[in-house]
């Protein structure tokens, strides 16, 4: 067990001029389960690499507790690593795959056989020691991959998208049994998802990473609640955030089209200070509530399509009013996405007024794109 | 041979139900279709003809005996004369040659596999600078052909025996020698081969075996060669037919009457009975020289199938 630790970690890949992991600050507590998530080409992949040393560090280092590992190659790290594909040995038994790297290391075959099955137990995996790969389901593979990390008992676990070969049901219960499997072990682990729900529920915290470069590190609910930029807060929850770029007017209010925003007196003050008369306004779909059209202010929709879960029921429109074109420009997506009471859905084509609760918007700079603190 | 005796391709499909009013063909399907489809299996029967029935003469042949084989050549022999066998083990020397000719290959095969998996490996993981150059000197020995190879290979054989120590093993008339010729030879299509080969291993496994602690050894002999056997099992076999049928090498290397290989052998045989006529031994050392190839091709049809196909194609 292990702290692990990136310093100012950087990696550019040859005939590349901006690194794929740019400058990586971040400290990952022992036996902590961090998440790196992040749109595809963001460098989540490279950093995990970098700290299984399967990928070069140009500039920076990284340690595993105190060890400087950054020139070591991958065999001295005591880091065990599950791949995306699960990258199995074809022409070994499950029983083998999993004692593999134990009989490399030159383990007594009594120890590596003990070693083996208590994993096998763990993961339910006795029944299939003798099976090939080939002869098992996505679902085995994946817990045979699990178990050749967990045989090593090493000092970090590393994760590559190990869920995303399996089907949507399998990935779900698959989800729950690594975070609880991780908690019992307590094992250092860095877990590289694109999914930002794997990285919600099973993160003890989650490092956004964009373009190379770290957003935030913060517990899933933190990042939910304060995101410390636009991207973050458009990337993390599903539905997405509605974003948009509003002006701002006379009486503590930003506008945009007809749509109609409060803006508290703290924020005015910082986008004033900026030199700046526009603001970037996010809320979350659960902070919109539908209210009459003869309130002060809210935001006109048009209905385009109502999702109906049973829990929850989603609705999808767009800006309605006379300025609607101008509003569609400065949204981040076309749509606005409101929840709403599942049994008192709106019908489509139908035209609400919704109303954002007070002190759950999300304010951002417009020139930085950094979070506005109210 | 075996394969050659393909099975006519199925016949076209005849237009579905719904498809064009009766009358109106379309090009390309119906008729043409299984013209054509005749037209091939026709010419592949014919082909598989050619080839099988000379084999087939032969096997009868070499069961008769020479006054049989002397009045019809044509006809069917009244019995099995195992005696053109015996003759031809023995009195012409057959025993030796096969047995040369195993103890040869077996080398040369082993040589040319184990060489041409690790250079093909590290061309195809490993970047360094000159790998492509490599590669290409390789895949140039390709279109380089024996015959003009011949007398500068015979040199540099005989040179090779006055090498210090190990010129005793090596130099003209010697088993390791026509070994290391025969390698050398099946090195370019070895290389070129199981390099796209290992190209297509998928490089996570390479990657787990890393991070699982293999050294570079430990990761090609434990997980990426037997991670090729497909590959290794479909090349043994191809050069193996390669190495068994060599002719025109061990006639420059090997001189010595008793150092002879089995095709060789045969050349002789056919040259010294050839007045003397008894054709039926000949045959006899034919169908010996021919059984451990037909055993094989016969085995392995669809891995040298493969094999070859997928040499070609990538």
């Amino acid at each position: 067990m292990a702290t692990v630790t990136y310093d100012k970690a950087t990696r550019v890949y040859p005939g590349q001029d901006t690194p794929a992991v740019d400058s990586l600050d971040l400290a990952i507590e022992d036996g902590e389960f961090l998440v790196l998530v992040g749109p595809s080409g963001c460098g989540k992949s490279t950093s995990l690499r970098m700290l299984a040393g399967l990928e070069e560090v140009d500039a920076g280092s990284i340690r595993i507790g105190e060890r400087d590992v950054t020139h070591m190659p991958p065999k001295d790290r005591d880091i065990a690593m599950v791949f995306q594909n699960y990258a199995l040995y074809p022409h070994m038994t499950v029983a083998a795959n999993m004692g593999f790297a134990l009989k490399i290391s030159g383990t007594p075959k009594a120890e590596i056989q003990r070693r083996v099955l208590e994993a096998a137990k763990l993961l339910d995996l006795v029944e299939y020691l003798d099976r090939k790969p080939k002869a098992l389901s996505g679902g085995q593979r994946q817990r045979v991959a699990m178990g050749r990390a967990i045989v090593r008992e090493p000092q970090v676990f590393l994760m590559d998208e190990p869920l995303s070969n399996l089907d949507a049901k399998l990935r779900v219960s698959t989800r729950t049994q690594i975070a609880s499997l991780q908690r019992r072990l307590g094992i250092t682990t860095v877990y590289v998802t694109h999914d930002q729900i794997e990285a919600m529920t099973m993160g003890d915290r989650v490092c956004v990473l964009k373009d190379g470069l770290l957003q935030q590190v913060d517990t899933p609910l933190n990042l939910y609640d304060t995101p410390a930029n636009v991207f973050v807060a458009g990337f993390i929850g599903s539905p997405a955030m509605n974003i948009a770029t509003f002006d701002i007017i006379e009486g503590g209010r930003a506008k945009l089209g007809e749509a109609d925003v409060s803006v508290p007196r703290s924020v005015l003050t910082k986008v004033s200070d900026e030199g700046s008369d526009l603001v970037t306004i996010g809320f979350r779909p659960e902070s919109l509530v539908p209210v009459s059209s003869e309130d002060v202010g809210g935001i006109p929709v048009t209905v385009d399509v109502v999702e109906e879960l049973g829990s929850d029921a989603f609705v999808y429109g767009h800006p309605a009013g006379p300025k609607a074109a101008e509003q569609t420009d400065r949204m981040r997506s076309d749509t606005v996405i409101a929840r709403v009471e599942p049994r008192m859905a709106p019908a489509k084509g139908e035209k609400i007024v919704l109303k954002v609760r007070e002190g759950e918007s999300h304010f951002f700079s417009v020139k930085t794109g950094e979070r506005i603190p109210q | 041979m075996a394969k050659d005796l393909v099975t006519p391709p199925p016949t076209a499909q005849r237009p579905s139900a719904g498809g064009p009013a009766p009358g109106r063909r379309q090009p390309g399907v119906g008729i043409g279709a299984k013209a054509v489809g005749i037209l091939n299996g026709g010419f592949l029967l014919l082909w598989g003809l050619i080839t099988t029935l000379p084999l087939l003469w032969a096997i009868i042949s070499s069961f008769k005996t020479n006054g049989e084989f002397r009045t019809d050549p044509m006809g069917f022999p009244s019995g099995l004369e195992w005696d053109n066998f015996a003759r031809a083990w023995s009195a012409a020397n057959i025993g030796q040659y096969f047995l040369n000719s195993v103890i040869v290959v077996s080398m040369s095969l082993t040589m040319t596999m184990l060489f041409g998996a690790m250079g093909a490996y590290v061309l195809a993981r490993y970047d360094f600078p000159g790998n492509r150059i490599i590669y290409f000197g390789f895949v140039g020995g390709l279109v380089l052909p024996v015959f003009l190879a011949l007398v500068p290979m015979f040199f540099i054989v005989r040179n090779l025996g006055d090498l210090p120590f190990v010129g005793q093993f090596l130099g003209l008339n010697s088993y390791f020698s026509l070994a290391l010729v025969y390698t050398a030879f099946s090195m370019p299509f070895t290389v070129f081969f199981l390099t796209a080969f290992f190209r297509t291993l998928p490089t996570a496994v390479a990657e787990a075996g890393i991070v699982d602690g293999c050294s570079h050894f430990s990761l090609f002999f434990r997980v990426m060669l037997p991670m090729a056997k497909p590959g290794l099992i479909s090349l043994a076999l191809f050069n193996f037919l390669g190495h068994w049928n060599q002719y025109v090498l061990p006639l420059v290397i090997m001189q010595d009457s008793d150092k002879r290989v089995l095709a060789q052998g045969l050349g002789v045989l056919a040259a010294q009975t050839g007045f003397r006529a008894d054709w039926t031994a000949l045959f006899a050392g034919l169908v010996i020289a021919l059984l451990p190839v037909l055993i094989v091709y016969i085995l392995f049809q669809k891995r040298i199938q493969a094999g070859l196909t997928a040499g070609v194609l990538k």
